[in-house]
């Protein structure tokens, strides 16, 4: 479960990034945030990784306040939250394994283990003739899906992505849904950033709409 | 589907060795992986270390150099009268008890009338009718080396002075002062020169590792968002720097080698430094490992402060 009491977050010196906010994430759900550039959708999903603090206001995840974790508990939260990257963060020199590797060696995973998990994730979403190669021989989806299997390599509790779809072709765009809707089908909780309304339409899945910084609009269900 | 080969670590095992062998395994990966940086910094760290070794290399000879040129600090004490076999043999015994003294040499009135002959040697005529009489008994002292500075020298003839018989002691009172004040200016330049040498070398190499590890700041990020405890971050890096340091350490000391033995080896002839005609001689066993120490901490406390800066996990 992912809540947010009251949650206002403020960068220097500027004006507030989110102000106010109140949110409950019910485990096993899948959410999407929409809103322009700017709304505020990749601050409070930092927020949901302890990758920023708030300024004010709490932010639980699982009933613990992570403004309290010390800095040796956020790696073990960290570990339980797969996240997708709106840049890919995709290691330029390590081949496609060593890159969704990571995720598992950062565990201390034996490296039959790695292999075969590594393997079998990356066969499952069509990259199996691509574990050697670097992320730049890849086109932008299959970079997008590496970025995906490192995230959900080890099951994580909650799946987090950023404008997962920003950059790629309606083809792409479906097969990267589905495997979101896969790991959310297994039990992980999804929440996606996202400012492409297509995306969100007819999608069925609650869709919470924030604009400057304060959520305007919360459905249910979309379409 | 690419040939480049998958650089797999061996992974993470429980227990200290198990996690030690794979920040090793890992730290070579990177260091495969990152080729041209890492040569950039062992390159750097090669040439920084090998100016430090010359720059030791010249001082250690010449401050030996200095310490032969200190050998002829010699003390030579007077008696009026030529003691006996029996009382120079006391005397000996009294200059040796005198702490600093390293060698005595008692030279009779006929000693010193034949070394005086043989240095007037072709102009002997101006020694005629000049009997051994003349010239008189003393006793030439060498003194160790903790003893050779002025003011230990002038405290050593005070105490010679105290022995009943000895009437006139010469020891080049001027000569040693000069030498000295020398010495306490090599020494001096040699610290400055060295303190600044070390700190550039440490500028250097510490600004490079900064910008290697600036270059993988993407990497240190990504590590902490996947969940990488800071050890874990840190470890495989702060292996690279000590591998690199290392290896730059070991560069330089047989770049240094070479230069040594390909060029420097008989400099000490031909400009003349040496009249002994030994040559320049190469560092100590001693500082060979102390060049290698500071290498490997060069690479060690470079990384670890670099990193402090990009890890906020």
């Amino acid at each position: 479960m992912i809540q947010l009491h009251n949650v206002g977050m403020s960068y220097q010196a500027e004006t507030a990034a989110l102000s106010d906010i109140n949110l409950k994430i019910p485990k096993g759900d899948f959410v999407f945030l929409t809103g322009q550039s700017g709304a505020g959708k990749s601050t409070l999903l930092k927020l949901l990784y302890a990758g920023l603090t708030p300024t004010s206001g709490q932010v639980l995840i699982d009933g613990v306040n992570l403004s309290r974790l010390s800095r040796s508990q956020v790696p073990l939260l960290r570990r339980s939250i797969g996240v997708v990257f709106q840049d890919y963060k995709l290691l330029p020199n390590r081949t496609v394994l060593e890159n969704v590797a990571i995720t598992l060696e950062v565990l201390g995973w034996g490296k039959r283990d790695i292999g075969k998990k590594v393997y079998h994730i990356l066969k499952s979403m069509g990259l199996e003739d691509k574990v050697n190669s670097t992320p730049l021989r890849l086109s932008g989806g299959e970079q997008q899906r590496v970025a995906l299997a490192r995230a959900l390599v080890n099951d994580p509790k909650i799946l987090i992505a950023d404008e997962p779809t920003g950059n790629l072709d309606e083809e792409n765009k479906e097969q990267i849904l589905a495997i979101f809707k896969e790991a959310n089908i297994r039990g992980t909780t999804v929440v996606v950033a996202t400012h492409d309304k297509r995306v969100t339409v007819n999608s069925h899945r609650r869709v919470i709409r924030l604009e400057k910084g304060r959520i305007v609009e919360a459905s249910d269900v979309q379409g | 589907m690419s040939k480049a080969k998958a650089l797999r670590p061996k992974l993470a095992q429980e227990g200290f060795w198990g996690r030690l062998g794979y920040f090793f395994s890992r730290a070579l990966a990177n260091l495969r992986q990152n080729v041209f940086v890492s040569v950039v910094t062992v390159g750097t760290i090669t040439l920084a270390l090998l100016i430090a070794a010359l720059f030791l290399l010249v001082y250690v000879n010449l401050e030996g150099m200095a310490t032969s040129w200190s050998d002829k600090v010699q003390i030579t004490a007077y008696f009026d009268r030529e003691p006996t076999p029996l009382a120079v043999a006391a005397l000996k015994g009294r200059v040796k008890a005198i702490p600093g003294t390293s060698k005595v040499v008692f030279v009779s009135k006929q000693e010193a009338e034949v070394r005086l002959r043989s240095r007037l040697k072709g102009q002997e005529s101006l020694l005629e009718g000049v009997s051994s009489e003349v010239l008189p008994a003393s006793l030439e002292i060498r003194l160790d080396r903790g003893h050779r500075e002025s003011t230990e020298v002038t405290r050593y003839v005070s105490a010679l002075k105290q022995i009943a018989g000895i009437t006139e002691v010469q020891y080049g009172e001027e000569w040693v002062q000069r030498f000295n004040t020398f010495m306490n200016f090599f020494r001096l330049v040699g610290a400055l020169l060295g303190g600044f040498l070390a700190i550039a070398v440490l500028f250097i190499v510490s600004n490079t590792i900064k910008l290697t590890i600036y270059a993988r700041k993407d990497e240190l990020e990504l590590l902490g968002l996947v969940g990488a405890t800071r050890i874990f971050i840190k470890a495989p890096f702060l292996i690279e720097g000590v591998l690199q340091g290392a290896a730059g350490a070991l560069l330089s000391l047989a770049l240094l080698g070479i230069c040594y033995f390909a060029l420097l080896h008989n400099a000490g002839n031909f400009l003349g430094l040496n009249p002994a005609g030994a040559g320049l001689c190469f560092l100590p066993a001693g500082h060979l490992a102390a060049i290698l120490c500071g290498g490997i901490l060069l690479g060690f406390i470079g990384s670890l402060t670099s990193l402090r800066r990009f890890i906020n996990v």
